[in-house]
């Protein structure tokens, strides 16, 4: 029955702008809002050794200010439209992004312009973000308990340095960076035809259009940065280290699998197996360790979705007293069981309700479909994609899903990140 | 361009009104057709919470909400999930002061499969005695979590400051309540307590609102009326002076502060004016206490106000997570712009800006069907006019700066405050004792500690720190010198910092016991920049820290007096 579920195709309507700005459209009246999502084409997968941290420090940056837009004003123009806004980095992109009533469809355009035709990189803004960032390094990774485990595991699992390095960096290396060295980055990266601007949401398309071409088609563009390696060997990096963190209070673990890069058969397959083993109350690794064991007080696991090789990891802060490998032991067990009989007929069903649901429930906002849009342009070259994956999705198979999991997720090659509450008491 | 390009044309933005009716049992039923995609939310509201539970049974409304999908008469736990995850959707209930709500989404296609199940869960509960065994020791396993937390031991305090013996006092119940629970308990209280008349089931979705109110009587029409139960009402605390009340976590590296007072209930015909109010003033990154404490000061990540408006009342406060050292000059930001939005008009751009984030940003949290769920339930919860998303814009729009003044001076109290700090009491008493007339200490585990013990040194008679200073700093492993050169009258300190990036000016510095505190406002470079020293003497000898916005953690230094 649900294999019959007909969503109608999102209107998209792409272009290129003749200094190579990838311009994609997704008119959407429901409400009187629009969504702006501008990807560029860098994040700490193209940072060089004793370079790392510099995508992220460029996303504080694009606040700093620009031609015709003082220091902070980004955000308060925003804030009194009556919108909302934030920019993210990962290991594939940085992003900038806002919300605002149809109405300002301008504004937002001609504030994403003028950062990308003038950003002002200063010795003074330099400074100013470099604390800011190392203040935020310590409010999210150093002083939290768990805060640094997802980075110390990618460096666990990839051996080449484009992988494996964290996205905030090293606090040493943005200290070295002069103000020619983030110019040339701001240079390099963020040039039109290494970016991506969607937007979704309420808007005519002639205005749309008109008001793109007068804002960015005069910004210049770059040569292309510098192809980056991203590739790996299958193996690990490194198998097990124990690592003693002060601001714990339990012991907890996290195991890590190199998989194959995202929307490959290969990843969609664990993609699945993974919401099986830990997404829900009725996923097989709530009811073992919460409900029947209960031996865990918090059970997770996620995909880390990239273009070249990605992973996947399962953690456990289990309760006092309990025997962690045991619980490692019952992570295996149902992971072989998959590996073995493959997903049951009810297992799949509930993969395709959740898939067709996840794809509605996402379609609901603009931001949401101005990102999902963004990614398949800039990963995939293809906007259209948001059209068809669900059902790409959806034609996985049981025995795809079975021989897949005992091909990747056997207890040799992985990667085991143990913690060590190390607190004073 | 040069400047920001003007809107284009406004696009309205219309809510139409939901339909409404009430059954003969008294549940009343409110549908909104919402067809934009082939989805459906439920919630089914009761009209009493956390507020009315038992005074001998605190806890028990928690307990049930979350215990009602952890088995039923047809399903076991595990079952529940399976079946409810397996058609994609969700189904769970939870309880807050005021109100218990069972809520639940799905795909259109599986609308009546959840509606079953939402029946089944409210109707036919078993609370299985291992399930119950397993929530309570959850619960105390996660209330140990929770007292590690700053956040959680200042709302602790806050909540007790204001609310006294009335419910909303209750952050959460302790682990000797959590153990009281039982099996029978839930069963009985989960009897008499839900009615439908006490009950309001909304639903917004992509169905056809005749078919839907059928399928709806199928499942609710036999459901019998029953007395409602509510809590006892008790008096809120009324407040004439300021009071401090610190909780003492050593070795914190933050003091969290808040400064509270009693405000206005949900229904309060003062809302928007106050909801305007906190905007200029506080709630987001572009007002008053965050433009002042973090873009200016650079004391905190992040300062913000809040208006928390419930059913039987309400309170405003305003908070921030800012470094040790500068906990009294935060309390002196908050105060100075409590006192201005007081004391001054609001500008008209201001208040204009103000103005168009809240009613800019009110269709984007209607985008989603939860986000337009939840607004509508909680006009409905609260008991507001019909039309009151239909005109929410406009009465935001119709404030005026007069009325912002009017609301500031009747709802923030700025001399009768309760002022919770959670963070190293040695290190806050002597910044903050000033603020209040009346000073109590806590440790974390709420026991209440003696105030003689912090305050010594304070009383003490002030120690000489004049002369000149030869002081080493130590900046990431490396010594870095400075000097200090420091004139003294009684407590009052002046004087000046000297270091190899520039030298800096003390002017109202001041010494309580050995120690010493004092703001050197330093040229750096074209740039200024406030450095604050802490130190504490002895002998000839002095040690302490320095920090400064520019720089993450504070800076240990060590020296002496050198003439």
């Amino acid at each position: 029955m649900s294999h019959n579920f007909n969503l109608p195709p999102l209107d998209i309507e792409q272009y290129t702008l003749e200094n190579g700005l990838r311009v994609v459209l997704n008119r959407d009246d429901a409400v009187p809002v629009v969504a702006l999502a501008v990807y560029y084409d860098v994040g700490s997968r193209n940072e060089r050794e004793g370079r790392t941290g510099f995508a992220h420090l460029f996303e504080h940056m694009m606040f700093q200010g620009s031609e015709n837009v003082k220091k902070a004003e980004h955000f308060q123009y925003i804030m009194k439209a009556g919108g909302t806004m934030n920019g993210t980095t990962s290991s594939e992109r940085t992003n900038y992004f806002e919300t605002l009533p149809a109405s300002e469809l301008p504004l937002a355009l001609w504030l994403e312009s003028d950062r990308m035709r003038s950003l002002a990189v200063t010795q003074e803004n330099l400074d100013n973000q470099r604390e800011a960032v190392k203040e935020e390094k310590r409010l999210r990774y150093d002083n939290q308990p768990y805060g640094q485990i997802f980075d110390l595991i990618a460096e666990m699992i990839y051996k080449n340095f484009a992988n494996a390095h964290s996205t905030i960096g090293s606090m040493e290396h943005l200290d070295d960076a002069s103000v020619e060295d983030v110019q040339e980055f701001f240079r390099i990266y963020y040039a039109p035809n290494n970016a991506v601007l969607v937007l979704s949401g309420a808007f005519d398309p002639d205005t749309a259009r008109q008001l793109i071409e007068t804002y960015f088609a005069d910004i210049p563009s770059q040569p292309l940065p510098p192809a980056i390696d991203v590739e790996e060997p299958r193996e690990v990096a490194q198998t097990y280290k124990a690592w003693e963190d002060k601001l714990a209070p339990f012991p907890a673990f996290l195991i890590g699998w190199k998989i194959p890069k995202r929307r490959s058969p290969e990843f969609s397959a664990l993609y699945l197996a993974g919401k099986l083993l830990y997404d829900g109350e009725s996923s097989r690794l709530y009811q073992k360790l919460v409900k029947g064991e209960e031996s865990v007080i918090q059970l997770f696991g996620f995909t880390d979705e990239r273009r070249g090789p990605s992973s996947i990891y399962i953690g456990a802060i289990p309760k006092p007293e309990k025997d962690l490998s045991k619980i490692r032991d019952t992570i295996m067990t149902e992971i072989d069981d998959i590996a073995k009989h493959g997903p049951t007929a009810d297992e799949m069903q509930k993969l395709h309700n959740q898939l067709i649901n996840d794809m509605v429930r996402m379609r609901q906002s603009s931001q949401g479909r101005a990102q999902n849009i963004a990614e398949f342009a800039l990963y995939d070259g293809d906007p259209t994609l948001i059209n068809s994956e669900m059902e790409t999705l959806l034609s996985i198979t049981p025995d795809e899903i079975r021989s897949t999991v005992r091909e990747y997720l056997d207890s040799e090659n992985r990667s085991l990140l143990d913690v060590v509450p190390a607190g004073k008491g | 361009m040069k400047t920001a390009p003007g809107p284009l044309a406004p696009v309205p933005f219309n809510i139409p009104q939901a339909f409404t009716t009430t059954l003969e049992n008294g549940l009343k039923v409110v549908i909104f057709e919402d067809s934009r995609l082939p989805l459906i939310s439920y919630r089914l509201a009761f009209m009493t919470g956390d507020a009315d539970d038992p005074e001998e049974a605190v806890g028990l409304t928690s307990a049930m909400a979350s215990m009602l999908t952890e088995g039923t008469e047809n399903y076991s736990s595990l079952a529940l999930a399976e079946k409810i995850e397996r058609l994609g959707a969700s189904l769970s209930a939870s309880s807050s002061d005021d109100f218990t709500i069972i809520a639940a989404s799905t795909l259109a296609l599986y609308n009546s499969e959840i509606l079953n199940l939402l029946a089944e869960v409210l109707f036919r509960p078993t609370f299985p005695v291992g399930e119950l065994d397993l929530y309570r020791r959850n619960m105390i396993e996660n209330l140990k979590f929770q007292r590690s937390q700053p956040n959680f031991l200042a709302n602790e305090q806050t909540a007790r400051l204001l609310y006294g013996e009335h419910p909303y006092s209750r952050v959460s119940p302790t682990a000797s309540d959590i153990e009281k629970l039982t099996s029978e308990a839930l069963s009985e209280f989960h009897r008499l307590q839900f009615v439908p008349n006490n009950a309001i089931l909304v639903v917004v979705g992509d169905v056809e609102c005749g078919t839907l109110l059928d399928e709806i009587r199928g499942h609710f029409d036999d459901w019998e009326r029953g007395a409602v139960l509510k809590g006892k009402t008790v008096e809120t605390v009324s407040r004439q002076d300021p009071i401090l009340t610190i909780v003492d976590r050593p070795g914190s590296a933050q003091s969290n502060i808040v400064l509270a007072n009693l405000a206005i209930r949900r229904d309060d015909p003062d809302y928007f004016a106050v909801l305007v109010m906190n905007q200029v003033l506080g709630a987001g990154a572009s007002s008053r206490v965050f433009m002042n404490l973090r873009e200016e000061k650079g004391y905190t990540y992040g300062a913000y106000t809040r208006v928390d408006s419930k059913k039987l009342a309400g309170d405003f406060e305003a908070t921030a997570e800012v470094r040790t050292a500068v906990t009294g000059e935060s309390l002196k930001e908050f105060f100075y712009e409590l006192d201005r939005i007081r004391d001054e008009d609001v500008a008209d751009a201001e208040l204009a800006d103000a103005k168009n984030f809240l009613t800019g940003v009110f269709p984007i949290r209607a985008e989603t069907q939860e986000g337009l769920t939840n607004l509508i339930v909680s006009q409905e919860l609260y008991g507001l006019p019909e039309d009151y998303l239909q005109t929410y814009r406009d009465n935001v729009a119709a404030v005026s700066a007069a009325e912002v003044r009017r609301v500031a001076n009747k709802y923030i109290h700025p001399q009768k405050m309760a002022i919770v700090i959670v963070g190293d009491a040695g290190e806050i008493l002597p910044q903050a004792k000033e603020y209040a007339s009346e000073i109590e200490i806590f440790d974390t585990e709420g026991n209440s500690m003696d105030i003689d013990s912090y305050a010594n040194d304070a009383s003490a008679e002030a120690s000489d720190f004049s002369g000149a200073w030869k002081l080493s700093l130590d900046f990431q492993g490396q010594k870095v010198p400075i000097s200090l050169n420091i004139q003294q009258d009684g407590i009052n300190v002046t004087g000046t910092l000297e270091t190899i990036l520039g030298n800096g000016k003390i002017t109202d510095g001041s010494v309580r016991g050995n120690k010493i505190s004092a703001t050197a406002n330093t040229d750096i470079q074209g740039q200024s920049v406030e450095f604050v020293i802490n130190g504490t003497l002895s002998g000839d000898d002095i040690t302490g820290t320095i920090s400064a916005a520019i720089i993450p953690d504070s800076l240990p230094f060590a020296g002496s007096r050198s003439a």
